[in-house]
């Protein structure tokens, strides 16, 4: 109904997502009817002055252009009625405009009372990391993780809770499907409420990183699936949650490193911000307060889940630890060790 | 004697003076220590010709990366060199000082009959330290760039172990914001005490009111952002908590302050610009400027609420919701005085004669792209779809509209229109008309894909980006190659005009306000009579003198020293 405002059908282009129209990405939350019909009326507003601006500008350009046999004339150099008339009117249209925007805002503000499920989310560079939690669909006391795929349930109401580590930088949580976006502050949870309204096609919708966070801030991606039914979503989750269905370590491993590591250890020797993985297992590193370590199974440990202990000398302190795997921890280290291994030389 | 206003035709063309600001004296030690407001808005011209060529050279190489998807000439570490250094060298060495510092220090003493600003060595000084600021960018250059964006945002930028080129930039914007404060304190010094006789506030010509309320916000914002990127060095450099999370600092508090000066200076930005529309338009149209307490007055709103609207640039940054929305609120009657400026100026074409020289192109264009750089902003002030459009392209093309749409154009509409004031010589307006079609059609093919890629979703500072948006990256690309191409060619003829220019006539265009009473190039003490002071649009007192090739002032006027303008 809302987006019969709509200017849709002008698009010669090819649609923004799937489901998509010519401006928008498909309206899947909530929030999205709303937010659309804030901009269309929005837009509408302002094609209207546009026109009438521009319009008269033209009409004048052409009408009072110099030529010869053309005099200006003097006319009066204020308008008291118009003047107020011009400020007045769109201001008054303005209050409309903010009043129509501040109702949905606060929609989007506002979760319901019950009946809300929490995901948990942690961005750091550059990766989104999330949790999953449901008594009944996953079993009590379970929590999944899952790296870089958000998986929701039709028609649920969500509350995602973000944050960063305290030594990574800011990112920002974007769906535009959805119309929602938070920013993940270190230091702090930000909430965000909505419902999908929608299942996703079998890609998934986009989602990005919109806070700039440094070299790898364009690869900051997610895909977003959106799930008929809760079986269909605690099959995906209990499937990607659990990294100890791939029963070869050293697959296993190159997953997870394709997933968590790439970005900063490199696998072919070249050097990104940590040490690359190239070579490394056995070798002796010495670290920045002069102590010397064998890279075995007990470092490789340590340094994923306390990083900043020990830093490999002439490397910064940059990495921020992985704690979030609960109980499948060992079934990560074993593909890691694994992985790691292979590399060597 | 050098031509004064009382100089009758003689024969033919223009007749250049022979001794005027340019030749006073001779040699770089001169120039280098001179107090003369014209030779140090030249010297400041040149340096912010500099930073726009600098910065523009930026844009393009980014734009080039962005034809395509994935990396095409730079890696993503370069991409984001390329943007932060696109956008810091834009906003603190171009945009910031580049109408105020260059077009209002040679111009705001003659608009008001005065020899010179308040405080000339001041200003001498405000120039040394912009250079200084300028010398600390390009040293960011030397040392391999910098990749925090402009903004500066901790824990990005202060979190990382120390880094020179860090430092330089806190210390370079710190010491460029000094330039800022005393040239704005010198304006407004200059406005209040060397205003002649007969000059009141309300017979300043729009730009002067415009220069005033900007002056106003350099005055008050600017030690803001100093102190904030002060406490980000010692942060940087110490790991003293202050926005620092690891040390209990607080990253959003950075934003709040960062903000406080950085929205106003958008309006630094964007005031001067609408100071010299103001001219053009009433200038090129032969009309009294319609409005005229109205434009000048919300020049000061804007100033007054430009204050209290940081906050709509952190609607999704973790601020409270409720102060989003008196954020919200006040934003929206921040768009009524630029509103009203943009009617008036309509008002003002009303029953003109409309002359198309290249600086009324301009004009025009401004029109049309500060309505969309506007208009696009109420979008943003709405909560509900800047939590969509927040840091997309939609972001990127509204303040691009504003800040290069309007600002740039001005600034060049400006630099024409006072050229040959400024030079004593005429550029080629063919060429310049031409010039100013292609900056026109350039900007528009630049950024309106990008308000389309931005409600699609495309998130701004992407190095890579989605297949779906290659078509408005591509689009884009070529409206920035014609931009730089029309640059260029401004840069070609402006400079041949130097040269091989024709010799400028004192009022080329008819205008009104006194620079015009002085010769071109003027003279060292700016008149060499005493100007008759008239009102800044009354276009009556001058008339058309075919073998000047240029306005003179009309008898009556000369002989009663009255002007010959009605109160309308």
């Amino acid at each position: 109904m809302m987006s019969d405002l709509s200017l849709g059908s002008l698009s010669g282009l090819p649609l923004a997502e799937a489901g998509g129209s010519f401006w928008f990405p498909p309206e899947s939350s909530s929030i999205a009817a709303g937010s659309d019909f804030v901009y269309d009326l929005i837009l509408w507003l302002c094609i209207i002055f546009f026109v009438l601006i521009c319009g008269a500008t033209l009409y004048f350009m052409v009408k009072y252009r110099k030529r010869p046999g053309h005099k200006e004339e003097v006319t009066s150099t204020h308008n008291t009625r118009l003047e107020l008339a011009w400020s007045v009117i769109p201001l008054l249209l303005l209050m409309v405009v903010f009043g129509v925007s501040t109702y949905w805002y606060v929609q989007f503000i506002t979760p319901p009372n019950e009946d809300v499920h929490q995901v948990d989310v942690e961005a750091k560079r550059w990766n989104w990391t999330f949790k999953y939690r449901d008594k009944e669909l996953l079993g009590p006391d379970k929590q999944y993780t899952v790296v870089g795929e958000l998986l929701l349930i039709k028609d649920r109401n969500y509350q995602i809770v973000m944050t960063a580590p305290d030594n990574d930088v800011i990112h920002s949580f974007f769906v535009p499907a959805f119309r929602v976006k938070q920013d993940c502050v270190p230091g702090r949870y930000n909430k965000l409420w909505f419902r999908p309204t929608e299942a996703s096609p079998p890609e998934g919708f986009n989602m990005f990183c919109t806070e700039y966070c440094g070299d790898d801030h364009s690869k900051m991606l997610a895909r977003v699936h959106v799930y008929e039914t809760e079986a269909e979503w605690a099959a995906a989750v209990q499937e990607k949650g659990n990294i100890g269905r791939i029963t070869d370590l050293v697959e296993r491993g190159k997953v997870i490193y394709d997933q968590n590591c790439k970005s900063c250890h490199s696998v072919d020797g070249s050097r990104l911000i940590g040490p690359s993985w190239k070579g490394l297992w056995g070798k002796k590193e010495e670290m920045e307060d002069g102590s010397t370590f064998t890279v075995d199974k007990d470092y490789v440990r340590e340094s994923v889940l306390v990083p900043n202990k020990h830093i490999v000398k002439g490397y910064p302190d940059q990495m921020t630890a992985f704690v979030s795997w609960g109980d499948q921890e060992d079934a990560y280290f074993e593909g890691i060790y694994a992985y790691m291994e292979s590399l060597k030389d | 004697m050098a031509g004064g206003i009382v100089e009758k035709p003689t024969s033919g063309a223009p007749v250049r003076p022979k001794v005027n600001y340019l030749n006073e004296t001779k040699g770089l030690k001169n120039w280098l220590v001179t107090l003369d407001h014209k030779r140090i808005a030249l010297m400041y011209l040149a340096a912010v010709s500099v930073a726009l060529l600098l910065g523009g050279f930026w844009a393009l190489v980014l734009r080039t990366e962005l034809l395509g998807p994935q990396d095409t000439i730079l890696s993503n570490q370069w991409y984001n060199r390329a943007f932060t250094l696109h956008g810091a060298v834009m906003v603190f060495l171009f945009i910031i000082p580049g109408i105020p510092a260059s077009l209002g220090n040679f111009i705001l003493p003659m608009q008001l009959g005065a020899k010179d600003l308040a405080l000339p060595r001041i200003n001498l000084l405000s120039w040394y330290l912009y250079v200084i600021g300028l010398i600390f960018f390009l040293g960011i250059l030397f040392l391999g760039g910098l990749d925090t964006g402009w903004t500066l945002y901790p824990p990005y930028s202060s979190g990382r172990p120390v880094e020179l080129n860090l430092i330089f930039a806190y210390t370079g914007v710190f010491i460029l914001g000094f330039s800022s404060i005393l040239t704005g304190l010198n304006f407004i010094a200059t406005m209040h005490k060397l205003r002649p006789k007969g000059m009141t506030m309300y017979k300043m010509p729009l730009f002067l009111w415009a220069l005033y309320a900007t002056s106003l916000i350099q005055v008050l914002a600017t030690p803001v952002v100093g102190l904030t990127l002060g406490l980000s060095l010692i942060e940087h450099v110490f790991k003293i908590g202050i926005f620092l999370p690891q040390y209990g600092g607080d990253p959003v508090l950075y934003q709040h302050f960062f903000w406080f000066y950085s929205h106003p200076a958008v309006y630094i930005m964007v005031l001067p610009a609408m100071g010299v529309q103001s001219e053009l338009i009433a200038t090129f149209s032969r009309k009294h400027v319609f409005g005229y307490k109205a434009i000048a007055w919300s020049s000061i709103a804007i100033a007054a609420i430009g204050f209290i609207v940081w906050g709509h640039h952190m609607f999704v940054s973790g601020q409270s919701p409720a102060a989003g929305i008196i954020f919200s609120f006040l934003t929206y009657w921040v768009a009524i005085p630029s509103a009203i400026k943009v009617f008036n100026w309509v008002a003002t074409l009303y029953k003109g004669a409309i002359d198309f020289k290249a600086p009324m192109i301009y004009a025009l264009a401004f029109m049309y792209l500060f309505g969309i750089g506007g208009l696009t902003g109420l979008f943003l002030a709405s909560v509900v779809n800047n939590v969509h459009l927040h840091d997309t392209y939609f972001v990127i093309a509204h303040f691009h509209m504003v800040m290069v749409g309007s600002v740039l154009t001005a600034f060049l509409g400006g630099i024409h229109y006072w050229w040959p004031k400024m030079t004593g010589k005429m550029y080629n307006e063919t060429l310049a008309r031409i010039a100013a079609v292609m900056v026109f059609i350039g900007f528009n093919v630049t950024f309106m894909p990008q308000f389309v890629a931005g409600t699609r979703g495309m998130p701004r500072r992407y190095a890579n980006y989605l297949d779906e948006f290659t078509i408005f990256h591509q689009v884009s690309t070529i409206g920035a190659y014609i931009l730089g191409a029309a640059v260029v060619l401004q840069a070609f003829y402006l400079v041949y005009s130097l040269f091989k220019g024709k010799q400028a006539p004192p009022n080329p265009w008819g205008s009104a306000s006194l620079e015009w009473q002085a010769t071109s190039p003027p003279d060292f003490h700016n008149f060499t009579e005493k100007p008759i002071v008239m009102g800044a649009y009354d276009f009556e007192n001058w008339e058309f003198v075919s073998e000047e090739a240029g306005y003179v002032l009309k008898k009556e006027v000369i002989e009663t020293g009255k002007s010959l303008a009605t109160v309308h």
